[in-house]
């Protein structure tokens, strides 16, 4: 794992019509690992994805992408970080008077300016195949079901092949095939040392992908740690959440022709794949380690290598 | 105990309204800004100008003509029975041009332009934002105040500049061919008075109004329906204040553009 975190999030707090969304919220992902975030209804999971992806302002504290401050970064900068990275939302957010296609190609027409029109075409009917979209792109969004719109807007993300991907609640709205098809793009890019970030209610998504694990309740983060942590925090409260997280057997397998895919649409981007930072523990070790460190209470609001925080139950969660 | 209560809620909602007040100064002056740099920019929203000034400024010609030709013979008609049975029949010149380029035009213009087009920028914003498009759009790396906000305020004040000349025109001589119905009136002597009544400063000061009309009104427009937060219900909520606080800013402004002339 590389000594810097890709994203780092310090004290973040959010407001929004009264009501405090987040509290106090620390923690960074690691280059290359895949992080997920479970909890309940309304416990700020989302607005959390948004504020480390840079969409939510942070009300108090502060987002850092590998050390550089969002909220001070230079206009270019914070074009090359939204280049960098892709989010997925929840309900698609595709744009309604824009058909499928340029919704696909408006990152590639505003990041990469060297691209002809054929060649956005051909990387727009790529990451269209990727997520397994295979209907004319001429339509609108108001013409696709829910689950279509959520593919389009996991292929909106992924066009530019970010280094970085947030996704909100990745399987819902999916029929099983599609779930799946989504679970092999996630597999993918873990095994290609993509950093990704998901919420996601699933205990199953934590179980697949997850190297690291946070659990939140009203806006705070009870815990935080690796997987392996995950699977022995025995706090009721957290177990409400997560339920009971299993030990994985295996390593996280990406799909290699997805990989390839990746790898030609990089190529066709121009641009060198990122460095591929160190594998996170658990997938060099191959398998999940369960007899590591006890956990240990997180520092304030939680770290990338911390346990339940025992300074959250004092607070009186 | 109450009055503490009291003076805790006063003071917190004047805290509120002074944060909102600034919040809006803000919004305006990064309108303003992004404004200026709108035809630098690569990631400018040149399609969403287009359209916009076809929505806003030639699909309310028709309109805009109606009116202009109805306050145009309303005038003429007043002028050439009513003031001339004071031997004041040329005032109606005067009246004609106070009334159609410096008042009644920009100001009309300015009304019909937040009936149409204010109520639509301010849900379509808002809706947008209740299906966290907006959000889709900053996730990807553009700006929604340069790819929104700034071809609509670039598209509403282009549109109000030309539909007031619109007004003018129809006011100042689509009235004179309707006239020729009712009471016809020599063009020559009708185009000789108007003309020496008519000054630059008249059509300048219709211009600037409607610069500043279209100015408010596509702020006022954008600012309502970036400030949805999450409910549909919010949508028509922000398309209504859209409306009020236009109408209330632009007869304020009129109001103070014309005592600066009268006064100045």
């Amino acid at each position: 794992m590389g000594d810097e975190p890709i994203i780092e999030l310090r004290g973040v707090g959010a407001h929004r019509g009264g009501f405090q969304i987040l509290r106090e919220v620390s923690f960074s992902l690691a280059e290359g690992a895949t992080t997920v975030f479970m909890g309940g209804a309304g416990s700020g999971k989302s607005t959390l994805l948004k504020a480390a992806a840079g969409i939510v302002v942070p009300d108090e504290g502060a987002v850092f992408f590998r050390g550089k401050d969002l909220s001070r970064m230079s206009r270019a900068e914070e074009l090359e970080f939204h280049r960098r990275s892709g989010f997925v939302f929840q309900d698609a957010a595709l744009w309604a008077n824009q058909s499928l296609y340029d919704n696909l190609a408006l990152p590639l027409r505003l990041h990469e300016h060297g691209l002809s029109a054929a060649e956005v075409g051909r990387a727009v009917a790529r990451v269209a195949e990727l997520v397994g979209y295979s209907e004319e792109l001429k339509a609108r969004p108001s013409e696709l079901s829910t689950g279509e719109r959520r593919l389009i807007g996991l292929a909106r993300a992924l066009v530019l092949d970010p280094e970085l991907l947030f996704m909100d609640e990745p399987a819902a709205y999916l029929d099983e095939t599609s779930a799946e098809r989504v679970f092999e793009i996630i597999a993918s890019l873990g095994a290609r040392r993509r950093s990704v970030a998901i919420v996601s209610g699933s205990s199953e998504i934590a179980h697949r992908f997850a190297d690291s694990l946070g659990v939140l309740k009203a806006g705070r983060l009870l815990a935080f740690g690796s997987y392996a942590e995950a699977v022995r925090w025995d706090d009721p409260a957290i177990r409400v959440v997560t339920g009971r997280l299993r030990a994985r057997k295996g390593p996280v397998q990406g799909d290699a022709a997805l990989s390839a895919w990746a790898d030609a649409l990089a190529g066709s981007l121009g641009e060198e794949a990122p460095p591929a930072p160190a594998r996170p523990p658990d997938r060099a070790a191959g398998e999940r380690s369960e007899a590591e460190a006890p956990p240990g209470p997180a520092d304030s609001g939680g770290s990338d290598q911390g346990g339940p925080a025992a300074d959250i139950d004092e607070e009186g969660r | 105990m109450t009055v503490g209560l009291s003076l805790e809620r006063i003071g917190r909602t004047l805290r509120e309204r002074l944060y909102g007040l600034f919040y809006g100064l803000g919004y305006f002056f990064n309108v303003l800004k992004e404004s200026i740099l709108f035809f630098k920019r690569r990631q400018v929203g040149f399609r969403v100008l287009v359209m916009q000034i076809l929505f806003t400024g030639y699909e309310a010609l028709r309109i805009s003509a109606v009116l202009a030709l109805a306050i145009g013979v309303a005038i003429n008609l007043i002028g050439s029975s009513l003031l001339a049975g004071f031997g004041q029949g040329k005032l109606m010149y005067t009246l004609l041009i106070i009334v159609v380029t410096r008042e009644l035009g920009p100001l009309l213009t300015a009304f019909i332009v937040i009936a149409r087009s204010g109520t639509a920028i301010a849900t379509e914003l808002g809706g947008m934002v209740v299906a966290h498009e907006i959000e889709a759009y900053v996730a990807v790396g553009v700006n929604p105040i340069t790819y929104l906000a700034v071809p609509r305020v670039l598209g509403v004040v282009i549109s109000m500049m030309v539909l007031t000349v619109y007004f003018n025109v129809f006011g100042l001589f689509g009235s004179f061919a309707v006239m020729q119905l009712l009471k016809p009136v020599a063009f020559q002597e009708y185009m000789k008075n108007l003309v020496e009544v008519l000054t630059v400063g008249d059509l300048l000061l219709g211009l600037v109004k409607s610069l500043v009309f279209g100015v408010i009104i596509s702020v006022v427009s954008t600012y309502r329906g970036f400030a949805v937060e999450r409910s549909t219900t919010e949508v028509p909520v922000a398309g209504i204040r859209a409306v009020g606080t236009s109408f209330i800013l632009c007869i304020v402004a009129d109001a103070a553009l014309t005592a600066v002339l009268y006064l100045g």
